[in-house]
């Protein structure tokens, strides 16, 4: 009798892990083969210095959003994958994440577990902060290259090269920008309603922001508060309602995450405040078009997250392959994108970053035909 | 109980082969089902390094559960773990920015923890109140005195050599915290097991009366254990922290569920009485290990989630089964033993 609690027990213990063992990379056993293989086959800078990818070379590699199951992240994946068609990587990449509510613990798992998976490279878009450099530098010493996107390792530890979307100073003009075009020259109170306190890209465009507030331009322009709503929906919902509550002469929630600036412009529609307090930050066309439309919204900038998961590849790809080595000065080339160049971070003073670019702002005008 | 499997009939049937009929010998099988499985279908998982490396993304919650092993054994429940550790983990950071050193900001943090404890310890054992109801409200209390000591805000930048404890080796390939661990699976194990303080926890739980009339004084005992989680809960933290190089209000929030988690599946009974140190840290490896494998193989953690849950309802479900399946087989073995000369073994 003591065998059928055993055998019910191993039973299960088994499906788990043959669901698991299905689920997994079908190529593991080559990822024990090292680095340096496809290291030797680099390809040979061009010409002009430019480094060209070598197509059809195998690397296994990992992308790492802050968590999965919002629209960036996957549009983001969308772009990767384009550009491994592209480059005809023989190793599918692996798109995995934690959940929201266990993103910093969850990130530092996937950091952790991936040398062990063979992977060549992990494309992070960091939630943990310096939380994740230990990790980090631990999977680089093992041969992993650690390539960040969308948001970066904050002291650069660990990390081969940042691909950023915008420059992270100008994120703060544009937001300082957004508001006193809401605003008005008479400007007022405004509070930011960020995402999550340990991301990095956030804090950095807080500080940006706060920079861009010394400016005489923006003297009239008054930060009263930062919330966060750990780009939960339900937390930044209220979080912004708190806002309201909290400073009846709030003017403007600025709100750099795209589930952020969702979530206050429903709060700020389902109050029926639109008339008092306007939305902006970062947003999705897709996901801003109502409120934009309705008034809620009416100016909110972003990226192509397509771009930037495809940029984001063909960095990776090239860095693992050898092509680049990630340094000062290099520069390379990203299919369709074009020539991009290695420089120091000038937001960070040991990273190094490839920038992306550029801001779109979006209004009434052309929300409607970028959210098809 | 669990452990006292009917004998078997053969005069030769060694110890062992009891031991292997029971909780600890199933989960010692379940183990070494899951470590051959993974083994084969996933390579590197045997590395030393990956060992390691899945020890030590949990321990902070394996060392609260040798604690917490003795709350429950002791009949009694503790819901307050997640928030003390996150506590804990808190007041060294939010200290630190007052301009404490982190040692005192340590010693606090233990102090606050034991506190913590001894207070979820006065409403169970001398006012009388269910610890389910008192630390549930520990779970809401402490996790807001830590949300209000440092809001939403992330704070790091501990001082170096803290940070090295918590992520760096200390001897040879391990960090500080799991030779922690291994100390405290040593004393864990003789406390409960070996020791007078062990045998009155038993006691209590199997039940409060029987152990106020042979004298064991009941809400001391109560005390002391709810004082050790909290403690140890508190210890965990920092160690977290160590770890992680910063800190949230939210810092182990919901660690509880898999820390209470490791205990039941280790054959605890919730009721209190019953259940091993050797079944707990067995079922601390269990978890991690199937936890390491399904996440080597990318599984999401919906799915670990789900099958660890799936592994603790059967858990509780199995035995009862059995039980209420053996009461009927002894029932009807009655009926056919009338009939026949002898009732078949197995």
């Amino acid at each position: 009798m003591r065998i059928q609690h055993g055998a019910a027990l191993s039973l299960l213990a088994i499906s788990a892990l043959v669901i698991a063992a299905c689920g997994g990379p079908a190529a593991a056993p080559s990822a024990t083969v090292s680095a340096t293989a496809s290291a030797t086959q680099a390809a040979s800078p061009s010409a002009a210095g430019v480094a060209k990818a070598t197509p059809g070379q195998s690397v296994k590699m990992m992308l790492l959003p802050k968590f999965l199951g919002i629209l960036p992240f996957t549009q983001a994946n969308k772009g990767a994958t384009e550009a491994e068609a592209e480059l005809k990587n023989g190793t599918t990449h692996a798109f995995v994440g934690p959940t929201a509510d266990n993103s910093v613990q969850g990130q530092i798992e996937f950091m952790t577990n991936a040398s062990t998976q063979g992977y060549k490279v992990v494309m992070i878009s960091n939630n943990a902060g310096d939380q994740i450099a230990p990790a980090a530098q631990a999977a680089q010493a093992a041969g992993v290259k650690i390539v960040a996107w969308d948001s970066p390792i904050p002291s650069a530890k660990g990390e081969s090269l940042f691909v950023a979307q915008v420059d992270f100073n100008e994120t703060g003009k544009v937001m300082a920008d957004m508001a006193i075009n809401l605003m008005g020259a008479g400007g007022g109170k405004f509070a930011i309603l960020s995402a999550s306190p340990d991301a990095a890209n956030q804090n950095a465009w807080i500080k940006a922001l706060n920079d861009a507030l010394k400016d005489p331009k923006y003297a009239k322009l008054q930060l009263v508060d930062t919330v966060y709503g750990n780009d939960q929906s339900e937390k930044s919902y209220t979080q912004a309602q708190a806002l309201v509550a909290k400073y009846p002469d709030l003017k403007v929630i600025m709100a750099p995450t795209t589930v952020g600036i969702a979530a206050a412009a429903k709060a700020m529609q389902d109050g029926k405040l639109c008339d008092k307090v306007k939305v902006s930050g970062l947003g999705l066309p897709s996901e801003m078009v109502s409120y934009t439309l309705n008034g809620c919204a009416p100016q909110f900038a972003l990226w192509s997250f397509v771009d930037l998961g495809y940029l984001t590849y063909y960095a990776s790809y090239l860095l693992a392959t050898g092509a680049i080595k990630g340094a000062d000065g290099e520069q390379f080339e990203a299919g369709r994108m074009g020539t991009f160049k290695i420089t120091k971070d000038p937001t960070r003073s040991d990273g190094l970053r490839v920038l992306m670019g550029p801001f779109k702002l979006y209004d009434k005008n052309n929300v409607e035909a970028e959210a098809k | 109980m669990r452990q006292r499997a009917r004998q078997s009939r053969s005069p030769l049937a060694p110890e062992l082969f009891r031991r292997l009929r029971s909780w600890e010998g199933l989960l010692l099988g379940v183990l070494a089902v899951i470590v051959v499985v993974t083994a084969a279908a996933v390579p590197g998982y045997l590395h030393p390094q990956n060992q390691i490396n899945l020890l030590e993304l949990s321990i902070e919650k394996a060392i609260v559960a040798l604690a917490l092993s003795f709350v429950i054994v002791s009949g009694e429940i503790d819901l307050s773990i997640a928030s003390v550790m996150g506590l804990a983990a808190v007041l060294v950071a939010w200290l630190r920015q007052q301009g404490v050193p982190v040692e005192v900001g340590i010693v606090a943090a233990l102090a606050a923890g034991t506190l913590c404890g001894l207070f979820n310890g006065y409403w169970v054992a001398i006012v009388g109140l269910p610890s389910l109801a008192v630390t549930l409200a520990g779970l809401i209390g402490y996790r807001g005195v830590a949300l209000l000591l440092v809001e939403d805000r992330s704070i790091g930048g501990f001082p170096d050599w803290f940070n090295r404890l918590g992520q760096q080796p200390l001897v040879g390939p391990f960090p500080l915290a799991l030779i922690v661990f291994a100390a405290l699976v040593v004393i864990a194990t003789v406390l409960l097991q070996f020791s007078g303080f062990g045998r009155y926890v038993y006691v209590v739980g199997s039940s409060r009366e029987v152990a106020r009339f042979s004298g064991v004084r009941v809400p001391r005992v109560k005390m002391a254990v709810f004082a050790m989680s909290g403690l140890t809960a508190a210890f965990a933290g920092v160690l977290l922290a160590a770890r992680l190089g910063a800190v949230r209000g939210s810092t182990a929030e919901g660690f509880e569920l898999d820390i209470i988690t490791m205990v039941l599946l280790g054959g605890v009974s919730i009721f209190g009485g019953s259940g091993s140190m050797a079944g707990v840290i067995l079922s601390i490896l269990v978890i991690l290990n199937l936890r390491n494998g399904l996440a080597l193989a990318n599984a999401t953690g919906n799915t670990q989630a789900g099958v660890i849950g799936a592994l603790l309802i059967l858990s509780v479900l199995v035995p009862n089964l059995i039980a209420a399946a053996r009461a009927r087989a002894v029932r009807s073995a009655r009926v056919e033993a009338g009939r026949r000369s002898l009732p078949s073994a197995k």
